[in-house]
């Protein structure tokens, strides 16, 4: 009788180390023999955004738990069709099989985690232009594409934002419809609808659930630079490729402004002594050695800043963005000052370490 | 069929006509049942052929579609009318107007013409009575001059048929 205690006890601890594990994650419904909720979701290093796919398991374990494995199914999920669906059940399945009669809850969580971490991209078709989300678009690019956060439907970031220029556009130059709602005891109002009424708010294209500017946060920086252009005019067929560059572009001075700001933090850069900003035609005036470093650590650092191996960006890239103005034009003008002076600064070295 | 002409026809735009095309390849590789378009080299008109699902009042009765796209497709709701004669039914008015909220105030981008199809069909086929709109005559006269119904303020009152 003691080791049926004993056992009972092993499992409990197990519980109780799957809770402190998955924390909120964790819905308890029974300690013994162990009942749990588990809301799952792919490693994204808790980036929302960039979260694609999750799913509520539910462990449900008999008295005869670990000689009997528990049950094991998909109370809801989001972003997962029926085949990767599937697939999730069938990895687990083979986990219990693998660990029969061992304590294996842990396990079983983990293996679900891994899964979903793999299946975290969006599956089928943009369901605005009706192109698939991830396939390559044959110049070697990935179209951007983006999640709505509260239901998870996802678009192509291109797609998403004509319909939000849309909407907001229609909801300014259709006053009939903002003015007075149609009565319709069928289903919601065209205000309602469409969400045109209240400012900074849309409804999902597939499932109309409404959603706040903040659900397309990560993206609502490219729509709020880019109206002018989105007008929805012919002409903005041109900008297309120039606007996903654009936000490939942002993200790479992103990651750029991170790697300075790193850089710079463990003093590994060099600035220049006073916070000139040089303009076109402002001329400068010696080439200045910083006092302190000798040339060649001058050369080290030169190449330091921009080529670590985390910047997914080529070497050259960086740097280039200085010069294409008319892309930077848009509000991170001090970021390009920023990456102007530090180019000019590693001009200036160049010409020091010839010089010397 | 003077009737039909939209209104401020423009033509599409390059994201309309690359949608639109990849309907259509959908379309032939995998038609709604009951349905056949009639392909012309006109991007912006389809005109569809409707069979009456079996087992309903418009079994063997066929009727055609005229789906009109405007520039802004998907963004804006396409033109779908009945080429009259229309199917007698409570929403179908006699000038072939549907009274269909996804085709007005409910439309999403995320809708196709297989969709909408769809959609028609299964309102044909849930009817009850072979019978014009209360208001047709009214209405179909306040549209002589041939009015899109996408310019008519619909009310959408009834969720049963």
């Amino acid at each position: 009788m003691a080791s049926v205690e004993e056992e009972e006890e092993e499992v409990l601890l197990e519980v109780e180390a799957v809770e402190s594990v998955y924390g909120e994650d964790c819905l308890v419904i029974q300690r013994f023999p162990p009942h749990l909720h588990l809301h799952i979701k792919p490693r994204t290093a808790d980036d929302s955004s960039q979260q694609f796919v999750e799913a509520i398991l539910e462990l449900r374990a008999g008295t005869q738990y670990p000689d009997e494995p528990p049950r094991v199914g998909i109370r809801e999920s989001k972003g997962l069709d029926e085949v990767r669906q599937a697939h999730l059940m069938a990895s687990i399945k083979e986990k219990v099989d693998e660990l029969s009669s061992c304590l294996m809850l842990i396990a079983l969580c983990e293996e679900a985690v891994q899964v979903l971490s793999h299946m975290n991209h969006p599956d089928g078709d943009c369901p605005l232009c009706l192109y698939p989300l991830v396939k390559e678009d044959g110049h070697g690019n990935l179209l951007p594409f983006m999640k709505l956060m509260s239901c998870y439907h996802c678009f192509h970031s291109k797609c998403i934002i004509k319909w939000w220029n849309w909407i907001q556009q229609q909801s300014e130059t259709d006053p009939i419809s903002n003015a007075s709602s149609t009565s319709s005891s069928y289903s919601r109002s065209r205000t309602d609808m469409r969400g045109t009424e209240k400012e900074n708010q849309g409804t999902c294209p597939v499932c109309r659930k409404v959603f706040q500017a903040t659900d397309i946060e990560h993206v609502l920086n490219l729509i709020k630079t880019y109206t002018p252009e989105l007008s929805l005019e012919e002409t903005e067929i041109d900008d297309d490729e120039e606007f996903q560059r654009a936000e490939v572009e942002n993200i790479r001075r992103k990651n750029f402004e991170a790697l300075l700001k790193l850089q710079e933090e463990n003093n590994g850069l060099i600035k220049p002594r006073r916070n000139e900003v040089l303009l076109p035609g402002v001329f400068l005036p010696e080439p200045v050695t910083p006092p302190s470093i000798s040339p060649k650590a001058t050369a080290e650092q030169q190449t330091e800043p921009s080529f670590t191996p985390t910047s997914e960006t080529g070497p050259s890239k960086p740097l280039n963005k200085g010069s294409t103005s008319a892309r930077n034009n848009f509000r991170t003008r001090k970021n390009t000052m920023r990456n102007r002076r530090v180019r000019t600064t590693e001009w200036v070295k160049k010409e020091n370490s010839t010089v010397e | 069929m003077t009737s039909s002409s939209a209104p401020s026809r423009k033509a599409l735009s390059k994201i309309a006509c690359n949608r639109l095309q990849k309907e259509l390849v959908e379309w032939q590789l995998n038609p709604p049942a009951g349905f056949k378009h009639k392909v012309t080299d006109n991007l912006q008109r389809w005109v569809i052929e409707v069979n009456g699902a079996s087992g309903t009042l418009y079994t063997n009765e066929t009727y055609q579609l005229q789906v009109d796209f405007p520039e802004h497709y998907p963004m804006e709701a396409p033109q779908v009318i009945f080429i009259p004669p229309a199917p007698l039914h409570p929403h179908i008015y006699s000038n072939g107007h549907i009274c269909l909220d996804i085709l007005y105030d409910s439309w999403s981008p995320a809708m196709t013409v297989s969709s909408i199809c769809i959609s028609i069909l299964s309102m044909l086929s849930s009817s009850t009575a072979k019978q014009r709109p209360a208001d047709n005559d009214r209405y179909v006269k306040n549209c002589r001059n041939g009015r899109s119904p996408k310019e008519t303020r619909w009310w959408f009152h009834d969720d049963k048929v």
